[in-house]
């Protein structure tokens, strides 16, 4: 029994106001993860606690470490996109459309335009389903199991389409230097537009839960809090710098593959807190919605993919019956498309936020050098700063809506 | 017309009209200086415009250009604008020789489609072969058709067939359909060898490369011929199908084929070497070498002796070090009775050398040298010396630092007949005549240090294995007193060793101090006695080699430093365990 626990039984009488007095306590040290059942994602956070309240914290990043961008250099240009699906892996269409349009850059490749509206169109339902999964796994943090059932439900039946369409749930692989990989298949429209209204439902049932409950009030209003000067000072991009208040958004900002043709909004809150961001995805739920149905009104038929046989593989007809389609195979396979020596920076609005990616080229057929500006990064290191001070408890939801993914951070 | 052109003399004679102006004096006096894409060029009166291109870090494409060979200018890739070419036609660049004040480009819109248009001409009936052709992973047709074409077949029509496979010789196959007809085998024939076997039969749309009828092409330069080829047209019957170049890595090696000490690039997988391509070297074989040479790689896979072994005959394996000990204690006795030979070969190593006439004079007492070594050979006026031994200087140049009295093999014959010597230790074992080797491998005790069978390895009571030169570094030096090295490929097979390393381990047997670990290290020491006589040779002194590799090998090298394609193996000791030590130096 510590001296001040002591003192306060001994004292029979206690002062009116002893119920508001902080109750005296010791300085402790919690290891919050790495693996922890409230813990966003394998992250170790060791916080000083003051009572209740977080006095310092430090992060411990690095369980998810895959030495991505040196292992880049050793395989072929084609062969990093495998690489960029474990980089956000909910999402991995957007790392796959991100590192093709860096790529493109150098080699100053002019995409078709229906494989624009496809990169687009996936990306988008990448996005839902990212977002899905911050809400379910936020809620299930909090205790409401029922939203992540619901949430996953909504998240497995987009998966099914762009299974359908790329070929995996997860690592979908689905993005090529000069296109995509495959085209719609048959009665694919059809089938998203019902999942749509599917995914639609699921998220208003989720909104009912959540939005006006009390207790998810409580703990995400004024949680977490950063302010707008604040968050693009530590460099903030995507929902959780719109959520403080910034309306920067790269689709609008700068307008890549086809979003300079499509009508969306880009929602803007205006606390910065754990509220506005959950809020922040509900909404980007609705206009990636938009989006998708804008996309399927106006894709043209036609090419999915360039047909420059320096950058793409020749189809196997051209490769089986003439030389010239041989050659460029053999060449493609074995040494690897010849990227223009240069250095280019392309960065695109990912689930998170701004998803760059830096590649040297020394003219060869692998990269020189690759590295990545992951969206995550700058929230995670504004963590401690956000928290500090705050309770214990809130380290929880502001960790779920800044949304930490250990594939794209830990380079 | 002759009205017209021919004015009527006028009566007074005209002020005599001032001389046009001549050429302008040359920028660079003794040089001659034009543009190459904007890049002011100075090279020497008479360059070509690829090589004087070349030396400004523009690169001219090109299949039927070779440095060494005529001009024929009939592949037309390298066609380049010229400044002053008649009618502002696209000139070749092979055929065409730099002037003062000339601007050329290589790389505007019209050579490009040039480029682009020949290409897929050349492309038009090639077959699709890259799957099972032997030049796939080296070929120029694949190399520029993805810098310069880079476009699909618009053939709509069956490609011509022709024939497949005519053999032209013992070591060359043509295939007829990848024939682009460059004509560089042509010229080689008629040029480098001097031996015109080869020609271009038939015209235009129907030629084709053959040679006279009835006649084969059997000149023993015919395998450059393979090399030359920028196509898979003409491939090696020796190499055909046996492997995909870009799983070979190259060493950078010599041919041990005769003294002249040919450059070469040994170009192996694992521990099986598949081929030797000559290495440029203009002192020594330029770009060539003879196809006894090309060939004389195959006794560093076959017939192999990778174990030691002991008694006379077959014998009975046994391990190295019991075999050392054994030789150590054989050889002690018979200096110690002074009938002990010492049977130097001047196929080994420099450092092989060293080490043994180090041990043999300090551990053995020894003061006289017996010479063994293959026996002459056919030779001519081009490269090919008739001795076929790669180090005989290097022998003699041992023998003269270690104060050896050099004698014949003969010498040895008679002395083993007479009984003078009843025991020979044997560094290298080919013999220079087979009557003579038959009597010597009558001696009562016969140490044999082999990398393959033969008569004394045969009869060799105490047998130790060695490696021959794809699993060692070493010198050779060559006829002419040229000293010039050749590095380690793969680690020595089995339970071989250098030369120099089984003579360490005897010597250390014999109670001195082994103090060499890598053949660097040995020449490092002792090289010094002979220093005097390899003029100006050092031992890192290899030339590097930017593309040893039919593919692009990894930027940053193997982790390790040693080449791809050779990461799988590590030196193990006989109980599986990795010798750390015998790591090659960084």
């Amino acid at each position: 029994m510590s001296k001040e626990t002591e003192q306060i039984l001994q004292n029979p009488a206690p002062p009116a106001d002893a119920l508001d007095a902080p109750f005296p306590s010791k300085r402790m040290h919690v290891n919050l993860g790495p693996s922890h059942p409230a813990m966003h994602g394998t992250v170790r956070a060791v916080v000083e606690l003051d009572g209740e309240n977080i006095d310092s914290m430090k992060l411990d990043i690095g369980f998810l470490h895959r030495g991505f961008e040196k292992s880049c250099e050793n395989v072929t240009w084609t062969q990093v996109f495998p690489y960029t699906d474990r980089l956000n892996y909910v999402s991995s269409i957007m790392n796959n459309v991100g590192y093709s349009l860096a790529v493109e850059k150098l080699c100053r490749l002019e995409v078709p335009e229906r494989a624009k509206y496809l990169r687009v169109l996936t990306s988008e339902l990448h996005r839902m389903s990212d977002h899905l999964t911050l809400v379910g796994a936020m809620g299930l943090e909090l205790g409401a199991m029922t939203v992540l059932i619901y949430c996953m439900e909504a998240r497995d039946i987009l998966w099914d389409r762009l299974t359908e369409i790329a070929g995996a749930r997860l690592t979908s692989n689905y993005a090529r230097i000069g296109g995509v990989a495959r085209d719609m298949p048959d009665g694919w429209q059809d089938k998203v537009e019902r999942t749509l209204v599917r995914v639609a439902g699921l998220r208003d049932e989720v909104d009912k839960l959540l939005t006006r409950n009390r207790i998810v009030m409580d703990r995400l209003v004024a949680t977490g809090r950063i302010s707008r000067a604040d968050a693009i000072d530590y460099g903030f991009t995507g929902p959780c710098l719109r959520a403080a208040g910034e309306p920067y958004d790269i689709r609008k900002a700068s307008p890549y593959l086809v979003y300079d043709r499509l009508d969306f909004d880009v929602p803007v809150g205006s606390n910065g807190d754990n509220f506005d961001r959950y809020l922040m995805r509900l909404e980007e739920l609705k206009q990636s919605e938009r989006i998708v149905r804008q996309c399927f009104e106006q894709i043209p038929p036609g090419d999915i993919v360039v047909e420059d046989y320096r950058y793409v593989m020749p189809p196997k007809p051209q490769v089986y019956g003439t030389i010239e389609g041989a050659m460029a195979h053999f060449k493609i396979v074995m040494e690897g498309i010849q990227v223009p020596a240069g250095e280019a920076y392309s960065c695109t609005e990912a689930a998170n936020g701004e998803l760059g990616f830096y590649l040297v080229s020394d003219g060869g057929g692998r990269p020189y050098k690759i590295g990545v500006r992951a969206p995550g990064w700058n929230m995670l290191m504004a963590l401690p700063a956000m928290l500090q001070g705050e309770l214990l408890a809130d380290l929880i939801p502001t960790f779920d809506t800044i949304n930490m993914i250990g594939g794209e951070v830990e380079q | 017309m002759a009205e017209e052109t021919k004015p009527s003399a006028p009566a007074t004679a005209p002020p005599k009209p001032a001389p046009p102006p001549g050429p302008p004096p040359p920028k660079n006096p003794g040089f001659v200086t034009c543009t190459i894409d904007g890049r002011e060029a100075v090279v020497k009166p008479g360059t070509n415009l690829i090589e004087a291109a070349h030396a400004v870090g523009v690169d001219i494409p090109y299949y039927c250009y070779h440095k060494r060979l005529s001009i024929a200018a009939n592949c037309r890739m390298c066609l380049v604008e010229m400044s002053n070419a008649p009618g502002g036609k696209l000139m070749p660049a092979c055929q065409m020789t730099v002037g003062e004040g000339l601007a050329v480009r290589t790389d505007s819109p019209r050579v490009k489609d040039q480029q682009r248009a020949t290409l897929e001409f050349l492309l038009l009936n090639h077959p699709v072969d890259c799957p099972i052709c032997d030049q796939s992973g080296e070929c120029k047709l694949q190399d520029y058709y993805m810098t310069f074409d880079h476009l699909k077949s618009r053939l709509d029509v069956p490609k011509v067939e022709l024939r497949k496979r005519v053999e032209l010789g013992p070591l060359v196959v043509l295939d007829e359909e990848r024939c682009i007809l460059c004509t560089r085998c042509v010229r080689f024939m008629r040029e480098v060898a001097e031996n015109p076997q080869l020609g271009v039969e038939a015209r235009g749309n129907h030629s084709f490369i053959s040679t006279f009828h009835g006649q084969p092409l059997d000149d023993r330069y015919s395998g450059n011929v393979v090399d030359l080829c920028p196509v898979g047209a003409l491939t090696s019957t020796d190499f055909r199908f046996r492997g995909r170049v870009w799983f070979l890595s190259a060493a950078r090696s010599l041919c041990t084929g005769c003294s002249r000490g040919c450059n070469v690039f040994l170009d192996y997988m694992k521990e099986t070497t598949f081929r030797h391509r000559p290495r440029e070297n203009e002192a020594v074989n330029q770009d060539w070498i003879c196809d006894p040479g090309r060939l004389s790689y195959k006794p560093f896979n076959d017939r192999r002796l990778l174990a030691a072994r002991l008694g006379h005959g077959p014998g009975r394996p046994a391990a190295r070090a019991a075999a050392v000990a054994e030789a150590a204690r054989v050889l002690k006795a018979r200096a110690a009775e002074g009938t002990l030979a010492l049977l130097l070969s001047p196929v080994a190593s420099l450092e092989d050398l060293l080490v043994a006439a180090l041990v043999a004079r300090d551990g053995l007492k020894i003061s006289e040298v017996h010479v063994g070594g293959r026996p002459d050979g056919w030779h001519d006026d081009f490269l090919k010396r008739a001795d076929e031994n790669p180090d005989r200087m290097g022998l003699e140049l041992v023998a003269a630092a270690f104060g050896f009295t050099v004698k014949p093999f003969a010498d040895l014959a008679r002395a083993v007949a007479d009984g003078t010597v009843q025991a020979v230790w044997a560094v290298g074992a080919e013999v220079p005549e087979e009557a003579a080797a038959a009597m010597v491998a009558k001696a009562p005790d016969l140490v044999v240090q082999a990398t393959n069978g033969g008569p004394l390895a045969d009869a060799a009571t105490v047998l130790l294995p060695s490696s021959p030169v794809p699993e060692s570094d070493g010198t050779f030096v060559n006829f002419d007193g040229r000293a010039q090295r050749f590095e380690m490929a793969y680690w020595p097979r089995g339970d071989s060793r250098p030369h120099w390393a089984l003579a360490g381990e005897l010597g250390k047997a014999l109670g001195l101090v082994a103090r060499w670990s890598t053949a660097r290290e040995v020449f490092e020491d002792l090289g010094r006695r002979v220093a005097d006589r390899l003029g100006d040779y050092r031992w890192d002194s290899l030339p590097s080699v930017d593309r040893r590799k039919g593919l692009v090998p990894l930027a940053a090298g193997t982790v390790d430093g040693r080449l791809p394609g050779y990461r799988e193996r590590m030196p193990l000791d006989r109980s599986g365990n990795v010798e750390w030590d015998r790591l090659p130096n960084p």
